[in-house]
């Protein structure tokens, strides 16, 4: 009840003169509105870098890149690839080699779109496809939620300049299952389309993994429609092999297989390597980028409206100074006068809360229009308020300290 | 007397030293905050060739078919299929037309400790070299005759060239590359125009790769050099080189050059009419509108500017905003603890104008010293966002402009911020204040 009594006295002061308060408040609105909005932003970016690829273990996965200056003809190559494989097979350390036409968050492969049935004019999704003659669920360590991986009489071989024939068995991810197939459990056996219309390729479903993220790794649902195929293609150049390692030798690894396709290569050859790390790095760079910078000024927001809350108020004890001298000389303790500061801040700080949470729904629906943006999850407009009245109490305690601390006795100097 | 008002206002910045500390920082940090990421935009939406950026047209074309298509649908392919990019290479349109794709070629140098490496480069036919002022250091670019001949010829980049032959002119010599035997007819001198519009294939690479080599774009279909980049083919197709060149694949990306930006039309009809002459072979189902783009419509179309840059800048001005009240409120209080000096000012004859501005000026001064301090802020903000990431790294970097519009931003955001506190300054009655000393 005291809190209430003490309230009229603020109340009719700080109506008296507005100018201060004001713009106190307003700088509470303006940073709390950008605070919540860009912490928002920098959740979703942070978020969006984590998620899992499927590979079981990516610090023990890397991809191979070889440009060849001869291919030669079909037979050559397949005899080419086989061995190719072979000789990276050879090196300490390698536990597994597929080849494989893209590698997960590599942002370099190709994508098709998908249907359930052949009558579809519209493609269901669009899915990336990795093509493999080996077992990539080995390879990668996908996890086979049912069914199971390819039977070595499914793979085929095949000449991509000269021959149309494709493999009728698949292997996908449960996120293209479920949106093949909605409200199945069960995808095993189902058949589906690569294309739509006459033209498109039927396969049927003999494994279903948990999770495979596809190249481009795009934040949406999207970007876990994944398909696996096996088939080994000829005549396609930008191919190239996933390996997996023995835990902690990847680095030792990448540089030894290289350097073996180098040696065993008749004709000069171009190696390049990368680590699922490093797609992963170069893949989120722009998110963490952005989630750096929104944090650093959001931290500079608080810092800003913390120091304009300490700065005006010393101000306002400066100016009240015979005033606070005056209420002790009356009877006024210590403890008064300090509640009396703080309940002032309270009640700025509370208004600029009021209004920017307001301001926050505002420029959160402005972002979304503008933006590829969610809507602001309503936690957010619950912390917020009880970040800016902690740190309002944290800004205003030195100079209201400081008001606490005034002698009685000023009031009886320089009287006018 | 303004020369005297600015002695005052540096005067009266050691006034109150920590006041005044705290508002220049505020004020340094706000603007530094927008500039940085306003440099950014600026440069990223810089014009890449503003002497004939009006002049330059890319044509989109829909080949898509016509399931699945909603009448007036926008289409996110720019690029063009082979056999449209040869008949517009073939036809008399404009004064330079050049057809281009992306390619990755492997190269085994002369000088063997090297060893062999891959490259990123472009290939396409003879005007593009003029077309884009693209200046040569050595020799030229290669003539008609070549492109038809499907001449083993290159061009390259100047990186490039001395890596591979060291800082000698290296017109003339031949290199392997691309299983094949090239001779050099020319070397590019720096040229990287940022964004790389010509070929868009996403913000990463439009201001991070520079292109190392060009060859005809003839030879490279002759040695079926496959595309680097992004295809997209509407339908199946037939297996084998041949039958990718005959599909409706979209994988090259044409630009026409015009004499002046009036022809727009005429191209535009000449466009229609080879769409529709199509149309009659069954192509072009969809009857979609022909677009045309000029450079800087083109940049729009394909969004070079990313959202995150967007909201970045959104971001900046809005913390602009708030060290802008930040400021209007410490200004206040500095100003208010000199009534009695108003009120003597204002007694000894000094009118209100004279006040308002004395203490405008102030606030400038305030403005012009965060202006210091905030394009040094500035500068190293861009700093550590070009550490980042690679493709920022390239338009992260300040010019004078971006300097001249610091210190113009800082001085108004001072002044704005000052008017308030000043102009409650000038209602001090002065009877009252000299009373009071």
């Amino acid at each position: 009840m005291k809190f209430f009594s003490e309230m009229r006295p603020i109340l009719s002061a700080l109506l008296r003169n507005k100018t201060g308060p004001l713009l106190v408040a307003i700088q509470v609105a303006l940073s709390l509105a950008m605070l919540v909005n860009a912490l928002y932003v920098v959740q979703l970016r942070l978020e969006s870098a984590s998620r899992p690829s499927g590979l079981d273990d990516e610090s023990t996965s890397f991809r191979l890149n070889i440009s060849n200056q001869k291919m030669g003809g079909h037979e050559d190559q397949v005899a080419l690839q086989k061995q190719e494989a072979a000789t990276i097979r050879a090196v300490p350390g390698v536990k597994s080699v597929a080849r494989v036409n893209s590698f997960p968050v590599s942002r370099s492969g190709s994508n098709s779109g998908m249907a359930a049935s052949r009558e579809q004019t519209n493609s269901t999704a669009t899915a990336a496809i990795y093509l493999s003659p080996d077992s990539l669920v080995e390879t990668w360590g996908l996890r086979l939620v049912e069914g199971s991986d390819f039977k070595s009489t499914d793979y085929l071989e095949l000449n991509a300049s000269a021959s149309r024939e494709f493999p009728k068995v698949a292997i996908v991810s449960r996120a293209l299952a479920e949106k093949l197939f909605p409200g199945t459990s069960s995808f095993v056996g189902k058949e589906f389309y690569q294309g739509t219309g006459e033209g498109a390729i039927g396969m049927r479903i003999v494994g279903v993994v948990e999770r495979l993220q596809t190249s481009g790794a795009p934040t949406d649902l999207e970007g876990e429609f994944s398909v696996l195929i096996p088939i080994r293609l000829t005549n396609e150049p930008f191919f190239g092999y996933a390996v997996r390692t023995e835990v902690g030798q990847r680095d030792r690894v990448m540089k030894e297989v290289e350097e073996a396709i180098r040696k065993a290569s008749s004709s000069p050859v171009n190696v390049h390597s990368r680590s699922m790390e490093e797609f992963r790095y170069e893949r989120y760079r722009s998110e963490k980028g952005l989630a750096w910078m929104l944090l650093t000024v959001s931290v500079l927001l608080v810092l800003v409206t913390a120091s304009g809350i300490v700065g005006m108020s010393s101000l306002w004890v400066a100016q009240r100074q015979k005033q606070i001298g005056v209420r002790r000389a009356l009877g006024a303790r210590r403890s008064d006068i300090l509640s009396y500061f703080l309940i002032e801040n309270w009640l700025i700080t509370t208004v600029g809360i009021f209004f920017g949470t307001l301001l926050a729904l505002a420029l959160n629906q402005f972002l979304v229009s503008q933006f590829e943006l969610s809507a602001l999850p309503v936690q957010y407009l619950f912390v917020a308020p009880v970040v800016f009245w902690i740190l309002g109490c944290f800004a205003v305690y030195a100079p209201a300290w400081r008001a606490a601390s005034i002698s009685p006795s000023t009031a009886t100097r320089g009287v006018t | 007397m303004l020369h005297y008002y600015f002695l005052l206002g540096v005067k009266s910045l050691r006034r109150n030293p920590a006041l005044t500390a705290l508002m220049v920082l505020i004020l340094a940090i706000g603007v530094a905050a927008s500039v940085s990421t306003l440099t950014i935009l600026h440069v990223m939406s810089g014009d890449p060739i503003p002497q004939k950026s009006d002049r330059l047209f890319a044509a989109q074309i829909d080949v898509g078919p016509k399931e699945n298509y909603v009448p007036g649908q926008s289409r996110s392919d720019h690029q063009m299929t082979y056999k449209d990019a040869m008949a517009f290479l073939n036809s008399k349109q404009g004064v330079r037309r050049a057809a281009m794709y992306g390619v990755e070629g492997v190269v085994e140098p002369a000088r063997k400790e090297l060893g062999v490496t891959s490259m990123e480069g472009v290939a396409t036919s003879a005007d593009f070299f003029a077309m884009f002022d693209v200046p040569f250091l050595y020799g030229q670019a290669w003539q008609q005759t070549e492109d038809s001949s499907a001449a083993d010829v290159v061009v390259f980049s100047r990186k490039k060239a001395e890596k591979l032959f060291g800082s000698v002119n290296p017109v003339g010599q031949k290199i392997r590359m691309m299983n094949g035997e090239y001779t050099v007819v020319g070397v590019v001198d720096d040229w990287k125009p940022s964004p790389r519009f010509f070929i868009y294939n996403g913000r990463t690479a439009a201001f991070a790769s520079e292109d190392e080599f060009f060859v005809p774009i003839s030879n490279a279909i002759r040695r079926e050099t496959p595309h680097s980049g992004s295809m997209s083919c509407s339908s199946s197709r037939e297996p084998g080189w041949q039958s990718l060149l005959e599909s409706e694949c979209t994988w090259f990306h044409f630009w026409f050059e015009l004499k002046s930006s009036s022809q727009r039309s005429d191209l535009q009809t000449y466009v229609d009419s080879y769409v529709s002459e199509q149309q009659k072979l069954g192509r072009f189902e969809r009857h979609a509108p022909n677009k045309l783009f000029n450079v800087r419509e083109w940049l729009v179309e394909r969004r070079v500017i990313g959202d995150d840059s967007k909201i970045s800048a959104w971001l900046a001005f809005g913390f602009l905003l708030l060290c802008l009240v930040n400021t209007i409120g410490l200004l206040l209080a500095k100003f208010s603890v000199r009534a009695s000096e108003v009120g003597v000012r204002r007694a000894l004859g000094a009118s209100k104008r004279q006040i308002f501005t004395q203490f405008l000026m102030e606030a400038a001064v305030v403005g012009l010293v965060g202006a210091l301090l905030g394009v040094a802020l500035a500068i190293g903000a861009l700093q550590l966002i070009a550490l980042q990431s690679r493709a920022l790294a390239a338009v992260a970097h300040m010019d004078w402009v971006m300097v001249a519009v610091t210190f113009l931003m800082s001085v108004s955001a001072a002044v704005l911020a000052g008017i308030l506190p000043t102009w409650r300054a000038c209602q001090v009655t002065p009877a009252i204040q000299l009373k009071l000393q």
